[in-house]
């Protein structure tokens, strides 16, 4: 079972701007992703969404197949930036075990 | 893949100790200058990043990470953090060879050769000639990356520096768009060949160019290549994905798994090979990663180099 936690997004305002909410899940960024996997990275922006933080952490391997190539932010029609979430999310997890 | 934690923490360690995140110390890797004879004294500084004197290095590394990954070796990363880096640094500087450390010091004359060439008052200066961290920064490693380009920033503030050239995507995205936004330091940043002025017959050729994503998307200066050519008489082919929708070349992805970056880079060379034309690619690890690929490929300079 996965915990939802309700300060995630309050938590990452520190590692990125506060974008998410501007996401209505239409996959365009997954569509054009070069990674093509996973729905990759709409996945990683719902779990930012519904606060799924442990969700982020278990997958978070995942974040550094991200190659910051912009495709997704310069596509999305929600300007939801989601290239940046990504690199939002790294640091967040590279706080993260550098605290642990 | 290897685990994300132990590439980025010998990255950092490594640009801690040496400025280089490769651990190699400056002097080993800058050495291209030495017999270009370039003023010390210029309305511009020349400001390299340091990252065409690495490609030789990331190839080499990359092809033992290559080696290792998947195996009971990849989970041994996590004790190199443990090796002082000019030690681990200077291990890879042997093993890299010295034609390809030759090339990458050649692609740098030619770009001083244009700029020359094109009337630009510039300056070269060694010291203040530093990694940009901007590896740090596209892993996550913001704490790392805030102080080391501050002290770069500084660095250039404390000499009196206003404006720069930078050669690569890399390191002009750092510069132009995260210096001023995390340091606090402006300076003015162009392109080498956003100040060419070079002229030339018409030559018939026809080349395919390979956006970097940090030019053709991040810093929309792809038009400007496209218009140096045009002026020595070339043309450029038009292909699907480019400029502002160019596809990456998987390079970034190159140190945490390179077999995701072969499979990424195989795809954009199919596309770039399609109109048959020479590829022309301006970003040393895009270049390199083509040529990997075993496409027909050159840096911008060295096509530009040959037609003035
Ligand atoms: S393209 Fe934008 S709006 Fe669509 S799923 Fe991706 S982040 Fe959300
Ligand atoms: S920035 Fe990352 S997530 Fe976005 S398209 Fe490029 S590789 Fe995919």
């Amino acid at each position: 079972m996965s915990l939802v936690n309700l300060d995630f997004a309050e938590e990452l305002k520190e590692y990125s701007e506060d974008t998410a909410l501007e996401c209505f899940n239409c996959g365009t960024c997954a569509a054009i992703c070069p990674l093509v996997h996973d729905n990759f990275p709409r996945r990683m922006i719902r779990y930012v969404q519904i606060g799924a933080r442990q969700k982020i952490l278990e997958n978070s391997d995942e974040l550094w197949r991200c190659l910051h190539c912009g495709l997704c932010t310069h596509t999305c029609p929600r300007e939801a930036d989601p290239g940046e979430i990504i690199l939002g999310l790294k640091r967040f997890v590279v706080a993260n075990f550098r605290r642990s | 893949m290897f685990n994300p934690k132990d590439i980025i923490e010998t990255l950092a360690n490594n640009v801690q100790q040496t400025a280089s995140p490769f651990g190699i110390p400056k002097f080993m890797v800058n050495t291209w200058f030495k017999h270009a004879s370039l003023p010390k004294k210029g309305e511009y500084l020349l400001f390299t990043g340091l990252m065409y004197q690495f490609t030789p290095y990331i190839e080499k590394s990359t092809q033992y990470l290559e080696k290792y990954e998947g195996t009971r070796m990849a989970g041994l990363l996590k004790y190199a953090r443990h090796i002082p880096s000019y030690i681990s640094g200077i291990g890879l500087a042997m093993i890299t060879s010295g034609k390809e450390k030759k090339n990458a010091g050649q692609t740098l004359k030619n770009i001083c050769s244009l700029l020359k060439k094109s009337k630009v008052d510039f300056a070269y200066r060694p010291d203040l000639d530093n990694y940009s961290g901007i590896l740090l920064y596209d892993m996550g490693d913001q704490k790392g990356f805030v102080a080391h380009a501050k002290k770069v920033a500084q660095k250039l503030q404390k000499a009196g520096i206003k404006k720069i050239i930078t050669v690569d995507p890399h390191t002009a995205y750092a510069l132009k768009e995260l210096f001023p936004k995390y340091t606090g330091i402006n300076f003015e940043v162009k392109s080498y060949f956003e100040l060419l002025n070079l002229k030339s017959k018409d030559c018939g050729l026809e080349v395919t160019i390979h956006d970097p994503c940090f030019f053709g998307r991040y810093l929309k200066l792809s038009d400007v290549p496209r218009k140096v050519l045009t002026n020595l008489g070339i043309s450029a082919s038009d292909i699907r994905n480019q400029g502002e929708f160019t596809s990456c070349c998987g390079g970034p992805a190159e140190s945490i798994s390179p077999s995701l970056s072969n499979e990424i880079m195989e795809k954009r060379a199919k596309e770039l090979e399609e109109p048959g034309k020479p590829i022309i690619a301006y970003c040393p690890i895009c270049l390199g990663n083509l040529k990997k690929s075993g496409a027909n490929v050159e840096d911008l300079s060295t096509l530009l180099v040959r037609h003035i």
